[in-house]
């Protein structure tokens, strides 16, 4: 029992840390503009397309063929993941300029439709490339299960654990110690007060839509071999993403992390009990915490001055 | 009224048109297809209020479809209910569930809203596909009756006439609603909630309101998806559906007419492009990420720009009467001397005590003004009266009636009305608009009464009282203008007029002059009077003191959150404590001033 809690907390920790990823992207973007990707879900699911079709080809194979677990060494699991972050990078440039900007500081949610319409086309894109079928992405660590106190867990597990980490430790650090960062987060603050500072707001906006789609990508790259990529594996990853950010609190990148985890953990622990219940434990869960803090679990409160 | 006939008539026409179409044509797609534009303009019709009125943006509706569907399919396959009993109670069914998304959904705005939604509808997909007992998940529920006639089970035709008439029904019924007083006050929680509660208006129950009528359209048309395939299962159930609900809406655009366009657009767009299920999904996403880009206000703002462009005849704007009796006030003043007494009324914000045992005694028909210098307390003193901020302790009593911890508008109900520092008008509504939301309170019409168009005599002496009063105020000419596309100085006088309609026997200002300029303050002093001389008892917040000294029976001085001096205007400029506190003080009063209360004393 105590050996299947403890693998059920480690997978829980290694998804968690893929909401966690996906859900400080939302944080970022909201922050400095308040809109956020509905359609993220779909840049996940581009990450790990992209990745996987690099590998093929490095591997010398069609777009479209299977990789066997012996293409896949670290050094091309390294190249398809810049390559995968880079072409997310341009898409998150590309869906700021057509579907954000035009909508930003509009009151209304014209933005919601316009970044789900964004995904829809993504998501088709990816259908008429890549197919309806999952692609099988090995992981670059093998499949032989490490044991830790008794709990098995996978290779790929723990190389999702440590990378999430070791990405929201370097951007926490970023944004709280750099000139950069306190840009971005002047801009949260204030957009025309940055701009008065002689800050490039628009470049910042920019830069935290390209931040937050190349953390999808990482999510999607990261999160394909566990689950086998499918076209269809976004929508779910990105919902509870999203919930991992509320519940934490949107406006707190260490509540997004934080959530993120949470979402994780709780999720596999029920799933231990009850699989059936997961989500719906999770989600009463999450209209309870936010009943009893509607700004998340960190988030701050905004008191509407009169 | 040719308006309206002239809307009738109309409405006749297309109904006419839509009926006669099944008449040429047995095929049984074009009639699914009608089938299903009605039922998805049921489910959108009542959104819009939710989404388009109220601004309560939920992702989650695929759960009140649900609740329909499967209350119809449990109680006619399960229980052998007949269908249409059934029917309806699949609509009081999903309004039950539509209160019970509503409550926590209020406690929450924006993404936080989005997010209780979408936690409920997936809560609802996850119990309908696995509690197999009850709700047989993937396999379905088989055998549910569908509606019928003399023993007969509708036809495909007869499914597109009742939903026609369903939908036509639905239709007459809203628009009256929403024309009225209700459509005003939903739109009003939807710009400015505080401003909403300071003329009377629950935004609490108006959310709610909007919730219930919403859920119970999606539950209707959950219902007639299940009758008319007597069949349902959990496939129906997903996010997407809730997306295209809200789509339907959001791509439809405000106006009463938005949930008809975005129905039928994007219903053909679903039935004729599924043969090409990759060229559907790349036009579905291609729309609704230009759409609003192209059409702001979605397909019906853009009908009615281009209407305005082309026909301007189609969009008449209501004839006003030219002339009016002068505005009187309907209600009389109390006997009460004391009109208000509030005593030892204390509000802490952490170690900052903005209100700090103050005691308030409001003289009926005088002028009495509030001053302080700034950061003395003095709004957050207005936001206690009027219900905005509960005190931590104290008591508030107004005409002898105990209403400390009262709701905002029961407050503005009580006959307390007020205007704000930072201007809260319904800057998207008219002039007019703005000043009948005033008189929310005062018009009689109830929920059903509106529904069945039995308010328009109340709502014609409405608007002749608003224009009396915007008369008052020297404002009728701008009465069909934009609220917020007016001037400033133009747009304080609106609100104060929207006060004065709430009927208040103590109208509270919150630096109504702040902005205006030399000649508008000169002109704002003499409204003032003319208020007072209406019986109405003013208590002012100002920074002016030409002002404050010209108009005012008696002062209050506020400095730290306590009350310094109080008295006649001469009396009050005189006292060495309130020249301190302006101006700064010698040692030896600031000593003592310190002494006198540490609680007191708060950071800038």
């Amino acid at each position: 029992m105590a050996e299947s809690i403890l693998q059920a907390i480690f997978s829980g920790l290694a998804l968690g840390s893929i909401y966690a990823l996906v859900a400080v992207g939302f944080n970022i973007t909201f922050n400095t503009t308040k809109t956020l990707n509905f359609g993220q879900g779909e840049f996940l699911v581009a990450g790990a397309f992209v990745a996987v079709s690099v590998l093929l080809l490095l591997a010398g194979k069609q777009m479209t063929d299977a990789l066997l677990p012996s293409e896949v060494t670290l050094t091309r699991y390294l190249l398809s993941l810049a390559g995968s972050m880079a072409v997310l990078a341009l898409l998150g440039v590309l869906l700021y300029y057509t579907a954000v900007r035009p909508f930003v500081g509009q009151g209304g949610m014209a933005w919601v439709m316009s970044t789900i319409g964004f995904g829809i086309i993504i998501q088709n894109t990816a259908l008429a490339i890549w197919g309806p079928s999952p692609l099988v992405m090995p992981s670059p660590l093998g499949n032989d299960v490490i044991r830790i106190g008794g709990a098995g867990v996978l290779p790929q597990e723990v190389l999702v654990l440590v990378a999430s980490v070791a990405v929201l430790l370097t951007l926490d650090w970023v944004m709280r110690r750099t000139k950069i960062g306190k840009a971005v987060r002047a801009v949260a603050q204030s957009g025309s007060a940055a701009t008065l500072m002689g800050i490039n707001v628009g470049a910042i906006v920019v830069l935290a839509f390209v931040i937050s789609s190349s953390l999808a990508g990482l999510a999607g790259l990261l999160i394909a071999p566990i689950t086998t990529a499918s076209v269809f594996m976004g929508l779910t990853l990105a919902l509870k993403a999203f919930s991992s950010a509320i519940v934490g609190g949107l406006t707190s990148p260490r509540g997004c992390m934080l959530g993120g985890f949470l979402l994780g953990v709780i999720e596999a622990l029920v799933g231990l009990w009850h699989a059936e219940l997961r989500e719906i434990s999770i989600f009463i869960l999450i209209i309870v915490v936010l009943v009893v803090r509607p700004q998340g679990l960190l988030g701050q409160r905004i008191v509407e001055k009169v | 009224m040719g308006g309206e006939r002239k809307h009738y008539l109309w409405l006749a026409v297309v109904a006419a048109l839509a009926a006669a179409v099944p008449l040429f044509t047995d095929n049984d797609f074009y009639l699914r297809v009608l089938f299903l534009i009605g039922v998805n303009y049921i489910a959108a019709a009542g959104m819009n209020v939710l989404v388009g009125y109220t601004g309560q943006k939920s992702l989650g509706h695929a759960g009140l479809f649900a609740v329909g569907a499967y209350t119809v399919a449990l109680l006619t396959a399960r229980w052998g209910w007949n269908p249409w009993p059934a029917f309806v109670a699949a609509g009081v069914m999903a309004g039950i569930f539509g209160i019970v998304i509503a409550l926590p959904a209020l406690r929450v705005k924006g993404p936080a809203l989005a997010m209780v939604t979408i936690g409920f509808g997936i809560v609802v997909e996850k119990i309908v596909s696995e509690w197999q007992d009850v709700f047989a998940g993937q396999q379905g529920i088989y055998g549910v009756l569908p509606l019928s006639l003399g023993g007969t089970m509708f036809s495909s035709r007869q499914w597109v006439w009742f939903v026609l008439l369903l939908g036509v029904a639905l239709h007459v019924m809203l628009r009256l609603l929403l024309r009225g007083r209700f459509g005003r006050a939903f739109m009003a929680v939807n710009t400015a909630e505080v401003a909403a509660e300071s003329v009377g208006i629950s935004v609490y129950r108006f959310k709610v309101l909007a919730f219930v009528i919403s859920a119970v359209t999606c539950g209707l048309a959950g219902a007639l998806i299940a009758q008319q395939n007597q069949y349902i299962n959990s496939d129906f159930i997903t996010f997407n559906l809730s997306i295209f609900i809200l789509l339907m809406v959001l791509f439809g655009g405000h106006s009463v007419y938005g949930p008809l366009l975005g129905a039928v657009v994007l219903t053909l767009l679903d039935s004729f492009l599924s043969r090409w299920p990759g060229v559907q999904h790349f036009t579905y996403g291609a729309l609704l990420l230009f759409a609003l880009y192209a059409m702001p206000d979605g397909l019906a703002g853009f009908v009615r720009q281009m209407a305005r462009k082309w026909a301007p005849g189609l969009l008449p704007a209501e004839a006003l009467p030219a002339q009016l009796a002068p505005w009187r006030l309907r209600s009389g003043t109390g006997a009460e001397t004391m009109l208000l007494e509030a005593q030892g009324l204390y509000k802490a914000y952490g170690g900052v005590v903005p209100t700090n045992e103050v005691d308030l005694s409001i003289r009926a028909g005088h002028v009495h003004s509030l001053i302080g210098p700034n950061g003395a307390g003095k709004t957050t003193l207005l936001n206690i009266l009027s219900g905005i901020v509960p005190p931590d302790r104290g008591s508030i009593r107004f005409e002898g009636r105990d209403v400390t911890g009262l709701a905002p508008y029961r407050i503005a109900r009580a006959g307390l009305g007020r205007t704000f520092q930072n201007l809260k008008l319904f800057a998207g509504m008219s002039v007019l608009d703005n000043v009948k939301l005033g008189l929310h309170a005062h018009i009689p019409t109830g929920f059903l009464g509106s529904l069945l168009g039995r308010g328009g005599n109340a709502e014609r002496a409405a608007r002749d009282e608003a224009l009396q009063i915007l008369d008052w105020l020297g404002l009728k000419d701008k009465a069909q203008e934009i609220a917020g596309s007016l001037p400033y100085g133009v747009q304080r006088r609106l609100e104060l007029a929207r006060a004065l309609a709430t009927h208040p026997r103590l109208l509270l200002l919150d630096e109504p002059a702040a902005g205006l300029n030399p000649q508008e303050t000169q002109e704002l002093a003499q409204v003032i009077l003319r208020i007072r001389d209406l019986g109405i008892t003013v208590l002012l917040i100002e920074h002016h003191m030409d002002l404050v000294m010209a108009v005012s029976d008696h002062v209050i001085v506020l400095d730290y959150g306590q009350k310094i001096a109080e008295g006649a205007p001469a009396q009050v400029q005189n006292d060495p404590r309130v020249i301190a506190a302006y101006l700064g003080a010698d040692d030896g009063t600031q000593e003592e001033e310190e002494e006198d209360e540490e609680g007191g004393a708060h950071v800038q």
